[in-house]
């Protein structure tokens, strides 16, 4: 990208004071410095995907201290508590610290320790074994989201697998369709500068996401933005909020259609918008006729009333007004088109591309590292993706499809599970099912920081060096904000450890693949970083951990009725003919989900603050917050299952049962019972999460979303009684 | 008249009870599991589905007048002029008298060093021009500290713009931690 493009893209001022002041509040001066056996070094957290910006301060070798990184303007210059207790990682006793291979029965626990080269010897030799009988499919390559990731996955690719899967469709891939459907690309949501916001399910103000979190208790408390809050729980966001509505579960679509109703009956759309830039708008106005807020009462149990007076302070609030997206999993088997229905609203009211509004993200271009191609693999992917979720992101796939193909053998045998930084045992709902598709492997082997649940059944365990002993691939978050980070070394490696490159490299050598990855990290980020806008751009990121492009946010750039949408029409799809053709409902058609028959409960999944999904329970420090999971129940519902505060209960579902202690709490639905991911874990090696409390992934049942294939986390319906 | 006088404002609405400010606090002061020098009083309400929750950080709040150093036997527990009240741990013998004396209960005895030990506003930090690490760290920067002297502070500015309330000012203690309302 040239310089001019460049600043074309990213200049802009607006709202860019307000960040400066609120990151004015550290005084420590930028980059590295040194005083005595004191060294401070910028780099990149790694407790959770929002790559936070660090500054580690070191004494003689050992990491004394995390401290926030002001630079860095999408973490606005704070660091949460998981960042705080990040560097016990490095320090964990526990922690995976030389190469194993299983030496007993899969999840006996029995390890030897053996060196790099007989791990990677045996690891080829394996893999290679599954090749000659089952092909190049027959080994799956599943990780979660990381700056090398993209190693990982290359190595999966050219050892000619198309068996990639990657942790959306367990994420946000019914979100990213759906927008990218209506609008060809996933908006930022700019909470900043919005005026009223409406939020359902999704809880900011625990499931911490940069900058929203911090922008949206910004706009709240100093600038009155109004928000509306919809969850069956009584969440720290809910509690924050200047309306909670208990919604019933499953129904936010009725309460979006009925907004829907409401602003194009009285005409509260923005008309000059809607004729500029989207289609579809005269089938929408037939289609919402029947979804009245009275309808949509008896579905939600919200006031029509209320329906009403928010859809019209969100009109008049508008362009400054969102219904936030969320990004957490699929909650039910229609995910994709409730979001469809809020893109919708969204659209309508043209907020797209204004401040305060949805806005699409700015990006920064990187340089790419010229590797060797290598073939595209041959076979069809084993979840058949387009003939499944033609629609979604193809390369991605879709976990629990492909679970369901592999322990049916169909189409073919996938014999062959090479997994890094990723722990399906608690991602993957279905627990039992999982384990069934371990035992079905020949080899499993996986690359991790520590002895996660999946590790523990694993055959070969490869330790990666902590995001605080290694160089990653520099990396590029676009957003409102967009930032480029780089993650470096801030101690040496404390044991026998390797980044994910190295183990790549170790194994593309004995696979005959070496020709693909023959670099080292040096030059890629060196080729990455020379497309920079600033002079010496990777000394520059050493120095600083971050860059960001001066000027700030900027707005509007894609409001010129030319601009085409990258969607089948060009505009904004309000009717999307791609989902007819494909089958699908061209607008979100309101289906009413199942209720728990008597005597049972929704089981309802969801965050806190201070843990990151299933992997960060056995850190001391966060450990401490919480050191067991409850399950959250309505005291008129405790009373009718003849459960006390305190009580040990067993939660069971059609797939599985957990016992843990109950919670008994006004702050959630009485058809509803609640529980915190990440205990209950099978692996003794984390010592503080294992065998405590439940594992909601042993409960939730397979489920997911018709269009994107993305995991529905609530449609499963528990009985709870005491033991 | 002191050239500086330390204090605390904080938001407690904007409190999250993310714990990040408890967590680094554990850092910076080496602070074992089991005691903490800095903590989150909540507060649960209502009736579903008529409910309210509230957070509020609280610490040592320095008191202008501290009762924790009038009890102090061997004069381990001082205040500095800038108003931060400290503890000399090779002073103090561990009686504990000021643990009772605090109105706040924002002191502990650690039984491993025999002292007793409490929130220093990171006193090393804010004497190389830092902020003490339970505010820079805080994501919704519910805490405001700085010098409640300085009339073009931050301080003053939220104090002469915002209702405020202090916790116990009965006992005397003159606290210093300005609760904005």
């Amino acid at each position: 990208m040239d310089r001019r493009r460049f600043l074309k893209t990213t200049s802009g001022t607006a709202g860019a004071g307000a960040i400066a002041s609120s990151l004015s509040c550290s005084l420590r001066k930028r980059g590295t410095v040194s005083r005595g056996g004191r060294r401070e070094v910028p780099t990149t957290c790694e407790l959770c995907p929002n790559k936070c910006s660090v500054v580690a301060v070191v004494e003689d070798g050992v990491i004394r201290k995390l401290n926030p990184n002001p630079e860095n303007p999408k973490s606005r210059g704070m660091l949460c508590a998981r960042g705080n207790a990040g560097f016990l990682q490095a320090y964990d006793p526990n922690r995976l610290k030389r190469p194993l291979i299983r030496a007993g029965a899969r999840g006996e626990g029995k390890w030897r320790e053996v060196s790099w080269d007989e791990a990677f010897d045996y690891t080829a030799q394996k893999l290679t074994a599954i090749k000659e009988k089952y092909g190049p499919q027959g080994v799956l390559w599943s990780s979660t989201e990381a700056f090398a990731e993209i190693f990982f996955k290359n190595l999966g690719l050219a050892f000619g697998s198309p068996n990639i899967v990657r942790h959306p469709t367990l994420c946000l891939s019914s979100v990213n369709l759906a927008y990218s459907t209506t609008f060809g690309t996933v908006p930022s949501f700019d909470l900043l500068n919005a005026n009223y916001v409406i939020m359902a399910g999704a809880n900011r103000f625990e499931a911490l996401i940069t900058p929203d979190t911090m922008d949206l208790i910004d706009s709240t408390m100093n600038r009155k933005t109004r928000l509306i809050c919809l969850d069956p729980r009584f969440t720290v966001t809910a509690s924050k909020a200047d309306q909670w509505f208990p919604i019933k579960p499953g129904t936010d679509m009725a309460f979006i259609l009925a907004m829907l109703h409401v602003v194009i009956a009285e005409g509260r759309h923005d008309k000059e918008f809607v004729v500029n830039y989207c289609t579809g708008f005269e089938q929408l106005t037939e289609h919402v006729k029947p979804y009245t807020p009275e309808w949509a009462e008896k579905e939600t149990e919200i006031p029509a009333r209320d329906i009403g007076r928010i859809a019209r302070e969100f009109s008049d609030a508008a362009p400054r007004a969102v219904f936030y997206a969320g990004r957490r999993s699929s909650w039910y088997q229609n995910d994709f088109q409730m979001r469809r229905a809020q893109a919708i609203l969204n659209a309508i009211v043209g907020n797209w591309d204004r401040q305060g509004g949805m806005v699409p993200n700015a990006k920064i271009a990187l340089g790419e590292y010229m590797f060797l191609p290598w073939d595209d693999p041959k076979a069809p992917r084993v979840d058949e993706m387009d003939k499944n979720f033609p629609l979604a992101a193809q390369g991605d796939g879709a976990y629990l499809k492909l679970r369901e193909n592999v322990l049916a053998g169909s189409p073919y045998p996938v014999k062959g599970w090479m997994i890094a930084k990723q722990d399906p045992l608690n991602a993957l709902p279905e627990q039992a099912k999982t384990l069934r598709m371990i035992e079905q492997m020949d080899f499993i082997a996986a690359i991790d920081i520590q002895m996660s649940d999946s590790a523990w059944y694993a055959d070969v365990l490869f330790p990666e060096s902590t995001y605080l002993e290694r160089w990653d691939p520099i990396e590029v978050m676009s957003g409102i904000w967009p930032v480029v980070v780089l993650r470096q070394p801030v101690i040496k490696p404390l044991h026998d450890t390797k980044p994910c490159l190295e183990i790549v490299q170790g194994l593309a050598k004995r696979l005959g693949l070496q020709q693909y990855f023959d670099f080292t990290i040096e030059q890629w980020n060196e080729a990455a970083a020379k497309e920079l806008p600033i002079e010496m751009p990777l000394e520059y990121l050493k120095k600083h951990g971050v860059f960001t492009p001066p000027g700030g946010p900027k707005y509007g750039a894609t409001l010129n009725p030319e601009h085409r949408f990258v969607t089948k029409s060009g505009k904004i799809e309000l009717y999307s003919e791609r989902l007819q053709e494909n089958g699908h409902d061209p607008l979100p058609v309101y289906h009413s989900r199942p209720e728990p028959p008597y005597g049972k409960f929704r089981l309802v999944i969801g965050r806190k603050a201070f843990y990151t999904h299933a992997n960060s329970t056995s850190n001391p420090w966060l450990f401490d917050f919480a050191p067991e999971n409850r399950l959250w129940i309505n005291p008129a519902s405790a009373r009718s299952a003849g459960v006390a505060d305190g009580d040990q209960v067993e939660v069971a579902s059609s797939v599985g049962a957990v016992q843990l202690r109950a919670k008994v709490t006004q702050e959630i639905r009485p058809d509803c019972v609640f529980m915190l991911h990440g205990f209950g874990k099978r692996s003794p090696w984390l010592k503080r999460a294992y065998n405590r409390g439940g594992s909601d992934a042993a409960l939730l049942e397979t489920a997911w979303d018709k269009v994107s294939g993305n995991a529905a986390m609530h449609e499963t319906f528990v009985k709870v009684r005491k033991v | 008249m002191p050239d500086k006088r330390y204090a605390l404002v904080i938001d407690s609405r904007k409190c999250l009870d993310c714990k990040a400010c408890v967590v680094a606090c554990r850092a910076e002061n080496h602070v074992p599991l089991g005691y903490s020098r800095n903590w989150i009083n909540e507060e649960h309400r209502g009736t579903w589905p008529k409910l309210l929750a509230a957070f509020e950080p609280e610490q040592c709040h320095h008191c202008t007048n501290p009762s924790c150093v009038r009890v102090c036997p061997t004069g381990a527990s001082f205040q500095r002029d800038d108003g931060i009240v400290l503890i000399n741990e090779a002073d103090c013998i561990g009686c504990r008298y000021c643990v009772v004396a605090c109105p706040y209960n924002a002191r502990f005895f650690r039984e491993d060093k025999g002292v007793v030990e409490k929130c220093t506003f990171c006193v090393q930090r804010v004497d190389r021009g830092e902020m003490p690490a339970c505010v820079e760290t805080c994501p919704s920067k519910a805490r405001v500290f700085g010098d409640i002297t300085d009339p073009d502070g931050k301080l003053q500015q939220l104090l002469a713009t915002r209702e405020y309330r202090l916790k116990k000012p009965e006992t005397g203690n003159g606290p210093q931690i300005y609760y904005l309302i």
